[in-house]
């Protein structure tokens, strides 16, 4: 649905982050962006706002911040241009397929497995309530 | 652990008493160049007294704190100019303006970042020419965070820096600090009971407990691997974890540990363990317990 555009430059907003939670900051941050890039939100050759920006606008310590970019880019969602900071990746916008979104709710789907399995349910009855939630009754 | 010549913060075997109540013993704590460390401990568990031991501001009784690798007791000018410090509340200079006071502190220091102090004051809405003890606490202790930051120490100690300010001051504060920290690579030890705070912008934490730093980890580190185990007795004695943080009484059945990501995953797929990962305050809670 959207036309391929001039790459563009991302600002801090395009994270926030929780406290409280058992999800560190750093992870909060990774999984933020892949779902973006799984979404479609943000596409290849887009530049990402800079770890200073970032951790100045969240109120975040910026080691936080460039641990996460380091570990997206060893993951090769973003990429390191010279000079340039932090970009999102060429392959970026072809990989927003359905197995990599899907992939997106492997942990909580794990959650609940791991939940029904205590709770002694078997795993019909368990589909059986998630299509229904899925069709929205 | 390993001594480090010239680490900023070191202390060895440091014990401190009041009137017969043991508050620190045999204190082991090192500290970094460049890291920011969260001191978290309960009330009482002794973590202003650490600071001022550390800082020489109190006798102690038994071991050894170095700064810089030089003697708290002794140290040289230079150090001293390296280090700052923001008491939990400060009842000095109430006499003077806050003009005053910083001119004062300005010939101390061989640095001083006049610019800094001057777009801070009006950032954080500080009056130059009110006598200080006419300030509300909220505002003396940010004109200390400010009189902190001004000489651009490379060791910055705070104790419960953020106690008097709301929501927003504190955010300004964080700022700071994070500024301060990108620019200048500063060493930052404070202590708080405010974790939200801490989760963002602390390297590592410090658990202050019964008189011992019991803990010291980087926070993203302790996150990932630490969960709660509960299960009967007998199983609970086989797992293998990698550091056990705290373990409850026997027959409570449930054990504080950390376990490598390949270890977790196993101990998820079982149906007699019962794992939680935890948040912050969980870990504070049941570390302290």
């Amino acid at each position: 649905m959207n036309a391929p555009a001039s790459p563009r430059q991302l600002g801090a907003e395009i994270f926030q982050v929780t406290t409280g939670s058992s999800e560190p900051i750093y992870r909060q941050l990774i999984e933020q962006l892949r779902r973006l890039q799984a979404g479609g939100q943000i596409a290849e050759g887009d530049a990402m706002p800079s770890v200073r920006d970032v951790a100045s606008e969240l109120g975040v310590n910026p080691m936080t911040v460039s641990k996460a970019y380091s570990m997206l880019e060893a993951e090769g969602l973003l990429v390191r241009r010279r000079g340039l900071g932090m970009a999102v990746a060429a392959q970026a916008s072809g990989n927003s397929d359905i197995e990599s979104r899907l992939e997106l709710l492997r942990p909580s789907l794990e959650r609940i497995a791991l939940e029904a399995s205590q709770l002694e349910l078997d795993a019909k009855s368990v589909i059986t309530l998630l299509t229904s939630i899925l069709k929205g009754k | 652990m390993q001594a480090q010549l010239n680490a900023p913060v070191q202390i060895q075997g440091l014990s401190k008493s009041f009137s017969g109540q043991s508050v620190l013993k045999n204190l082991d704590w090192q500290i970094a160049p460049g890291s920011i460390v969260g001191l978290l401990g309960r009330n009482g568990a002794g973590k202003s007294t650490l600071i001022e031991c550390l800082l020489g501001l109190r006798d102690i009784d038994g071991g050894t704190t170095s700064l810089y690798g030089e003697n708290t007791a002794q140290l040289s000018a230079d150090t001293k100019a390296k280090i700052a410090y923001v008491p939990q509340r400060s009842d000095l200079f109430e006499w003077l303006t806050a003009r005053q006071m910083l001119a004062y502190f300005q010939q101390l220091y061989p640095r001083w970042n006049e610019a800094k102090v001057q777009s801070l004051m009006q950032a954080w809405d500080l009056p130059f020419d009110k006598v200080i003890n006419k300030l509300s606490i909220g505002q003396k202790q940010r004109l200390s965070i400010i009189r902190a930051l001004a000489h651009e120490p490379e060791l910055l100690i705070l104790d419960e820096p953020v106690s008097s300010l709301d929501p927003a001051g504190r955010r300004d504060f964080l700022r700071e600090l994070i500024d301060s920290v990108i620019d200048k690579q500063t060493t930052i030890v404070f202590s708080t009971h405010i974790l939200s705070d801490l989760e963002r912008v602390a390297m590592d934490v410090a658990f202050l407990h019964e008189g011992h730093i019991v803990h010291q980890q980087s926070l993203d580190d302790m996150m990932d691997n630490t969960v709660r185990v509960s299960a009967g007795y007998t199983v609970l004695q086989q797992l293998q974890p990698q550091k056990i943080l705290r373990r409850f009484a026997q027959g409570d059945g449930r054990l504080l540990a950390q376990f490598s990501a390949e270890q977790l995953q196993a101990l998820q797929s079982r149906t007699d363990v019962r794992i939680d990962k935890l948040s912050l305050e969980d870990i504070f809670i049941e570390m302290t317990r």
